[in-house]
């Protein structure tokens, strides 16, 4: 299978070690605005055709699947048009920056019987898997209720906030807060299912230039209900995830490899907590040492990327389900979209 | 004559706009939107032209009515591709920018990086051998940064038949730029210092400095590639020594011989790390090498091309550096 990518700036990385080590994958193309950002990656990862304009690449490379890892507000043209030229489309989120583009973009690629695919790399972490992995086999029983609390200090010079350079995300609703909704939203979806209603509210703590720096949200759906927040004054950084089941709880730090159950066990009742507190202490000595190796080798927190890439070629080799559908993508997008700001400051901000 | 310096609020950058006016040249500063300029004491007829070379649109105008560009600009902290995107996309944005201008001369701060150590014996200087590809990609960051945005200079200056001067300085230093990653490992205030007796190829910022101030109105600099350092250099035992002298942190330092460290990060690398692809630079053989392989430094062709000698001899370096006039000093 030809695989191409455009954009090739900081995730494109994750992107092409992953597809290079995938089998039946031949990365034909790379195109970015900047010829020598192109080409440097081209000779890093062999790719033998480098291009600066997407349309041209798409003419002369013909990829069966095209990566699309540009800033958010160029998705919508390129996938299109990728989609024009027979492709099916691993788009970075989120996806468009509105609702409309991504029906829009659904119509196009149903119509074209092309697929397309938003990075939901966190769903696919090990956690994630492992926990939805019980709740398939029975052990967890219904989930009731998700958490999901990213801490993560957005408000340093060098990232969301540089004064000098405006972060493409800040263009999105919400700001840079934005650009995580698709991960909150996507994990929300694939443990409680599409969404009935949602309740977010956006703040601003501390002065600068981002329009919110806290988000907090209640979502009802149709299996369960979630609490999805966003932090950037809460330290260390961090990306929790709970999943509270009618047999089990499971605890989970995505961006570590820590993860623990608690649930029934073989014990008299009044001796269940300690059983249960010297199996979580051994079991993150043990994820403490995996996090630490991790450092060494292979794609670290971005681990959920691979296996979604490869998931997802797989999928398209044998012509089976996809594991993001164009269902999930719209089920996720509609959340995200009643996640956002109805207004883009802050009300005291505004005045 | 009018120069455009890119990067001219930093370290190196405030120094060369300081060489640039005393040799009677019209300073065109370029800085980032949000930099702060108050306490560079820059007279009220040097022009700032505000802009980021990763994302400005209006580049264009920062060429006008400019001789010659003085590129210092390069970004030197963050991740592998925030400098990739900041030193070699910003500068593509420049020079396409600089090739709808009449400007026609463009002086490069290019870095010692560049050179493939590993490849090198005994001496290093300008016919010295560069990376390659694909031997490149498996540098840092900065490493690569620095290479690309030589090749792509010097593609540019081809193509569009500039003169071009490549300044390739080794380690700067200077006030509150004192400790060198070419002074071993540091573990808190304590040092391991590998190869004592290493000199270490360094230039003070003022007198690298003085060399962009020289090579800017020096005809004989057109087309030349220049190392940049002000002597054979000091040793990193003694030098270590000054630096913990002047900047009052004292510790403790461990000597270990460059033979020995760089057989303990082979075995290292061969047997623990081998499938490793996340190692820290340190422990990588190559990149150990770029930082700390002993090797003979000169600046001949620098003296023989445009006649120079630094201003300032080691002790006056020091006391620029360490002692209390620097303030004064680092302000022109």
């Amino acid at each position: 299978m030809k695989a191409a990518l455009i954009g090739a700036g900081q995730i494109a990385r994750q992107h092409l070690t992953c597809m290079k080590g995938l089998p039946g994958v031949e990365l034909v193309a790379i195109c970015d605005l900047s010829p020598a950002t192109a080409e440097a990656a081209a000779e890093r990862y062999g790719i033998p055709a480098w291009f600066t304009d997407h349309r041209a690449m798409l003419e002369k490379a013909r990829p069966d699947v095209v990566h699309v890892t540009t800033p958010p507000t160029s998705h919508f043209k390129l996938a299109m048009d990728s989609f024009e030229a027979g492709a099916h489309v691993i788009v970075e989120k989120p996806a468009t920056s509105t609702f409309e583009e991504l029906e829009t973009l659904v119509r196009r690629a149903q119509a074209a019987e092309r697929h397309l695919v938003e990075d939901y790399n966190y769903v696919f972490n090990h956690a994630p898997q492992q926990i939805l992995q019980r709740i398939r086999s029975g052990q967890f029983g219904a989930v009731t209720h998700v958490e999901v609390l990213i801490c993560l200090d957005i408000l340093g010079p060098s990232g969301f906030a540089d004064p000098n350079s405006p972060h493409p995300a800040l263009t999105l609703a919400g700001g840079a807060i934005a650009d995580f909704l698709p991960h909150l939203a996507s994990l929300a979806h694939f443990f409680i299912g599409p969404h009935r209603t949602a309740q977010a509210v956006w703040a601003k703590r501390k002065p600068s230039l981002l329009p919110f720096d806290e988000f907090r949200a209640l979502v009802d759906a149709e299996r369960g209900t979630a609490a999805l927040s966003f932090s950037s004054g809460s330290q260390p950084d961090a990306f929790w995830l709970r999943v509270y089941g009618e047999q089990m709880q499971a605890t989970a730090n995505i961006f570590e490899t820590r993860l623990t159950f608690d649930g029934p066990r073989n014990v008299p009742k009044p001796l269940r907590p300690f059983f249960s507190g010297l199996e979580e202490g051994k079991t993150i000595r043990r994820a403490a040492v995996k996090t630490l190796l991790r450092k060494f080798k292979g794609p670290g927190a971005y681990e959920g990327l691979w296996e979604l890439l490869t998931r997802t070629y797989r999928s398209l080799a044998d012509r089976s389900s996809l594991p993001v559908t164009a269902s999930d993508v719209l089920a996720v997008n509609r959340l995200v979209e009643a996640l956002k700001p109805r207004e883009q400051r802050p009300r005291e901000q505004r005045s | 004559m009018r120069a455009l310096v890119t990067g001219a609020n930093g370290f190196l950058g405030r120094h060369v706009v300081a060489a640039l006016l005393a040799r009677g040249v019209d300073v065109r500063a370029l800085v980032r939107p949000a930099a702060r300029l108050d306490d560079l004491g820059w007279p009220s007829s040097l022009e700032v032209f505000r802009a980021d070379l990763r994302t400005s649109h209006e580049l264009a105008h920062s060429f006008d009515g400019v001789d010659v560009l003085i590129h210092l600009a390069a970004v030197v902290s963050g991740g592998e591709d925030a400098q990739f995107a900041g030193t070699v996309a910003g500068t593509e944005r420049l020079l396409d920018a600089m090739a709808t201008s009449g400007c026609r001369r463009l002086v490069l701060c290019s870095s010692f990086s560049v050179y493939d150590y590993s490849s090198t014996r005994r001496s290093l200087d300008e016919s010295s051998p560069l990376h390659q590809v694909p031997e490149v990609y498996t540098r840092d960051g900065y490493t690569i940064a620095k290479w690309w945005q030589e090749r792509l200079t010097r593609r540019f200056a081809e193509k569009y038949r500039w003169d071009l001067t490549v300044l390739r300085p080794g380690f700067i230093w200077g006030r509150d730029h004192g400790y060198l990653a070419a002074l071993g490992q540091q573990f808190g205030r304590h040092h391991l210092v590998i190869g004592p007796l290493t000199r270490i190829p360094m230039t003070h910022v003022e007198n690298c400095a003085d060399v962009f101030g020289v090579a800017a109105v020096d005809p004989r600099a057109r087309g030349q590639t220049l190392n940049v350092v002000d002597g054979p250099g000091e040793r990193i035992w003694s030098y270590l020594s000054d630096h913990m002298r002047g900047s009052g942190q004292p510790g403790w330092r461990l000597p270990v011989p460059y033979w020995l460290a760089i057989s303990m990060v082979r075995l290292a690398f061969a047997t623990l790390f081998r499938r490793a692809t996340k190692v820290p630079g340190i422990l990588v053989p190559r990149r150990f090498e770029s930082r700390l392989k002993p090797l003979r430094f000169e600046n001949r062709r620098l003296q023989e091309t445009l006649g120079w000698t630094p201003p300032l001899n080691y002790q006056q370096c020091l006391a620029r550096t360490y002692g209390p006039a620097a303030a004064r000093a680092a302000k022109g």
